[in-house]
């Protein structure tokens, strides 16, 4: 049996007196993939940005490799929560690399400022995982200077600079032109064969059925269906799963 | 009625230029301490502590609402009395002073700061909130976000207004002669009470601003073209 990265429990999620995450229980392996499916607003996003605690849960648990992301006795609470954030990679939509600096040091920054590694060090780790997404060539651009495709490849290298446990992607295609897409899937699927733990919310429906181990389909703030894709695509078990599956007619 | 442009040039203008390094110095130390001041104000509006922002928007609401001219004499004469008032109190025959010089720098400092501050906290809410959620998921604290992301790009931004205050920084040191710290100003008046040389010794104290202002314009322009270039 291989080890839980992710264990959440009981996770409710409020903003105001709109309760958008209502009891989510959800486990996630080691090297296990898992797509996020769901109609808009059913709380994918939230979820997912709960994983790294982007939002405080206002009940429940979120443990990483075993680790709780809140714990009353500690006391450097924002402290803590930093140091395990640097286990979960987390690739946006909107890409949001550091506008102020080139593709090389957006990847080393953190490197330098969170991991306290030398400039040496981090260049070195910095220029093998921009080889990784196949940018090693860009180094010097600033992210005006590079496509939407590349600025999604070199914030995936970013993340994964910093060795985390586990990646997060939050529709990290949907603001690209459709010819950039490619490049990006063919990026992420490259790591899902490397073994990485994935949690991905995404609205590429083919690419989610052939890397998943499990398709998770949230609606309303709970999860509702939590199958294989072949189950989750061919013979969903419930109705608001079906009218999903035929709406989005991959 | 002759014009003696030459001769009032060969007398005024060495004292004059000799007087805009102490005016430049005065100026650079007031931006300085300026820069500080705006930056902390503006962190400290930002942060989120409602008692806090009160106060500031006070302090910002009387130095807007007072001339610079007013703020500088009252650094001048009237800071020092108060603080000597107070500490008199736990020590006997206390009594201080400012030079013109300190009181020009704190009073033209604290001025532009509370202008400067309100440039500093719009450039640094102007920042993509994406910003800074990418620097937490990398494990970022708020404050090294804050620091190291956020800051370096609001700069950036901040920067061509920046410019703009240090040139009208410059010329606003003049005022300075009404606490006496006439470098420029009171040399001009001095000199054309002598000489009844008025509209030349007027002309030279405007020129030796204008050539003092008109590069640093340029400076600033290019130096904004270079930082702002991939931002
Ligand atoms: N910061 C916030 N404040 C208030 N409401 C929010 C906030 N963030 C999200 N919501 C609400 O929570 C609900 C779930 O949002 P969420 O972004 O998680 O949905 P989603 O499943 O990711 O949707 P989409 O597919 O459109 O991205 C929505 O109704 C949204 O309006
Ligand atoms: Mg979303």
């Amino acid at each position: 049996m291989s080890k839980s990265i992710i264990e959440i429990q009981d996770l409710h999620k409020q903003f105001g007196n709109v309760e958008v995450l209502k009891g989510i229980d959800l486990v996630v392996k080691e090297s296990e993939k898992v797509v996020i499916l769901g109609p808009s607003g059913s709380g994918k996003s939230t979820l997912l940005r709960c994983i790294n605690y982007l939002e405080y849960p206002t009940q429940g648990s979120v443990k990483i490799n075993g680790n709780a992301f809140e714990d009353k006795n500690r006391k450097n609470q924002e402290k803590h929560i930093a140091l395990l954030r640097t286990e979960v990679g987390m690739v946006f939509q909107k890409f949001n690399l550091f506008h102020h600096l080139t593709a090389l040091g957006n990847v080393m920054a953190a490197l330098v400022t969170i991991k306290g590694l030398s400039k040496v060090e981090a260049k070195q780790i910095a220029e093998f995982n921009l080889e990784k997404v196949g940018l090693l060539e860009k180094a010097k651009n600033y992210p005006s200077q590079l496509s939407g495709g590349q600025q999604q490849r070199v914030a995936i290298a970013r993340a994964l600079a910093m060795d985390p446990k586990v990646m997060l992607f939050d529709e990290s295609t949907s603001a690209l032109d459709p010819e950039l897409v490619g490049e990006v899937l063919r990026v992420i699927r490259g790591l899902a064969e490397d073994g990485m733990t994935m949690v991905l919310v995404t609205h590429e429906m083919k690419f989610a059925k052939d890397v998943a181990d499990r398709i998770v389909f949230m609606d309303n703030g709970v999860i509702v269906e939590d199958s294989p894709p072949e189950v989750f695509f061919n013979n969903p078990s419930t109705e608001r799963a079906k009218q999903f599956i035929m709406q989005e007619d991959y | 009625m002759t014009i003696h442009f030459g001769r009032a040039f060969s007398e005024l203008a060495p004292s004059l230029f000799d007087a805009l390094k102490t005016v430049t110095l005065l100026a650079i130390l007031a931006f300085a301490l300026a820069l500080m001041i705006g930056m902390l104000i503006a962190v400290g509006r930002i942060s989120g502590n409602k008692i806090l922002d009160r106060f500031l928007i006070v302090l910002l609401e009387i130095i807007r609402g007072t001339p610079l001219l007013v703020q500088l004499l009252y650094v001048y004469y009237v800071v020092p009395e108060l603080i000597s008032f107070v500490v008199s109190f736990f020590v006997p025959d206390f009594h201080m002073n400012f030079g013109a010089f300190e009181a020009g720098v704190i009073g033209l400092g604290i001025n532009y700061g509370c202008y400067m501050s309100e440039i500093f906290r719009s450039s640094i809410l102007a920042i993509d909130k994406g910003q800074n959620e990418a620097a937490l998921a990398l494990g970022y604290t708020k404050h090294q976000a804050l620091r190291k992301i956020i800051f370096p790009q609001s700069i950036r931004i901040s920067l061509p207004a920046l410019g703009n205050y240090l040139v009208m920084l410059l010329k606003d040191t003049s005022l300075c002669a009404f606490i006496t710290l006439g470098e420029i100003i009171l040399t001009t008046q001095s000199y054309a009470a002598q000489t009844f040389l008025t509209i030349e010794s007027y002309t030279i104290a405007a020129l030796v601003y204008l050539v003092a202002c008109i590069p640093l314009g340029y400076l600033v322009r290019v130096l904004e073209r270079r930082v702002t270039k991939y931002v």
